[in-house]
């Protein structure tokens, strides 16, 4: 496998959500790799971006559809049964 | 035997139901009230099970009943107008908070004594096509592609959304932390 491209501080920031979401080439995500095992600051930025992320996930996302809507949903589009000209 | 529309309710069950609540969740984070999300994931739901044979089995079904919930939210909804103030992205410098707090908080402990809905009021409070993004990626965990697909903008458009969505959030949260005093404001 050949080097990665090398990459400064301003593309490396650029490209870091890309990088942390998976959605880089693997030629840019190895130049990204390089630069954060290189880069003090720029690795800095990414442990910080990277728990944001994460933090933001697991806030957000506990939240399910309520049993009253499932039930409703269960009834009125599946069986067609309990909307209001049934009734 | 079982009859066609038998055979539909069991396919519906079997395939879209189990993306019901990734469906409530977006609905509730597009509408902003709970009896809003009721109404819109029951309407996308009703009109993704009579468009069922539309759907192509074994491509992608939450992207395409987002793809349902986002036109039914655009076409009945978003005439409503939301409550709570919405946030001038533009007025927002796109950096990372990071620059803000290294010295004091480099690994941003002070999110982590932010509450749930605090958190979601500033998601709330992006604008549309800011919070949609948001949404669909860092809830929702869907792909660039498949936020593209759902929100008809090119990939380029998803990522620079998202870049300032998340920017955007971050500045929110971290002057909400400063004002409940969970990190003390550094000085530029």
């Amino acid at each position: 496998m050949s080097t990665p491209e090398p990459i400064d501080c301003h593309e490396a920031a650029e490209r870091l959500y890309e990088y942390l979401d998976g959605e880089l080439t693997p030629q840019m995500e190895a130049s990204v790799r390089e630069h954060l095992k290189a880069c003090a600051p720029c690795f800095g930025l990414s442990e910080f971006e990277k728990s944001f992320l994460s933090f933001l996930h697991a806030r957000t996302r506990a939240r399910q559809a309520p049993e009253r809507l499932k039930k409703r949903i269960f009834e009125q589009v599946l069986f067609d049964r309990g909307s209001p000209e049934n009734e | 035997m079982a009859t066609a529309s038998e055979e539909r309710r069991k396919a519906f069950e079997r395939e879209a139901l189990p993306h019901l609540d990734a469906v409530y969740r977006v609905a509730l984070r597009l509408s902003g009230g709970e009896a809003q999300a009721d109404d819109l994931t029951q309407e996308t739901m009703l009109k993704a099970y009579r468009s069922w044979h539309q759907y192509k089995t074994g491509t992608n079904v939450r992207a395409w009943l987002l793809t349902i919930l986002r036109h039914t939210f655009i076409n009945q909804y978003r005439k409503a107008k939301r409550a709570g103030p919405t946030v001038d992205i533009g007025e927002i410098e796109s950096y990372s908070i990071f620059h803000d707090v290294q010295e004091v908080d480099p690994e941003g402990a002070f999110f982590k004594q932010i509450v749930d809905d605090e958190v979601l009021r500033a998601i709330d409070s992006l604008p549309d096509e800011f919070r949609e993004t948001l949404v669909l990626s860092d809830i929702e965990q869907l792909t660039y592609a498949e936020i593209a697909e759902i929100t008809g903008v090119p990939v380029g458009t998803v990522k620079s959304r998202l870049f300032r969505a998340r920017q955007a959030l971050q500045k929110l949260l971290y002057d909400y932390a400063v004002e409940m005093g969970y990190i003390q404001e550094v000085k530029k």
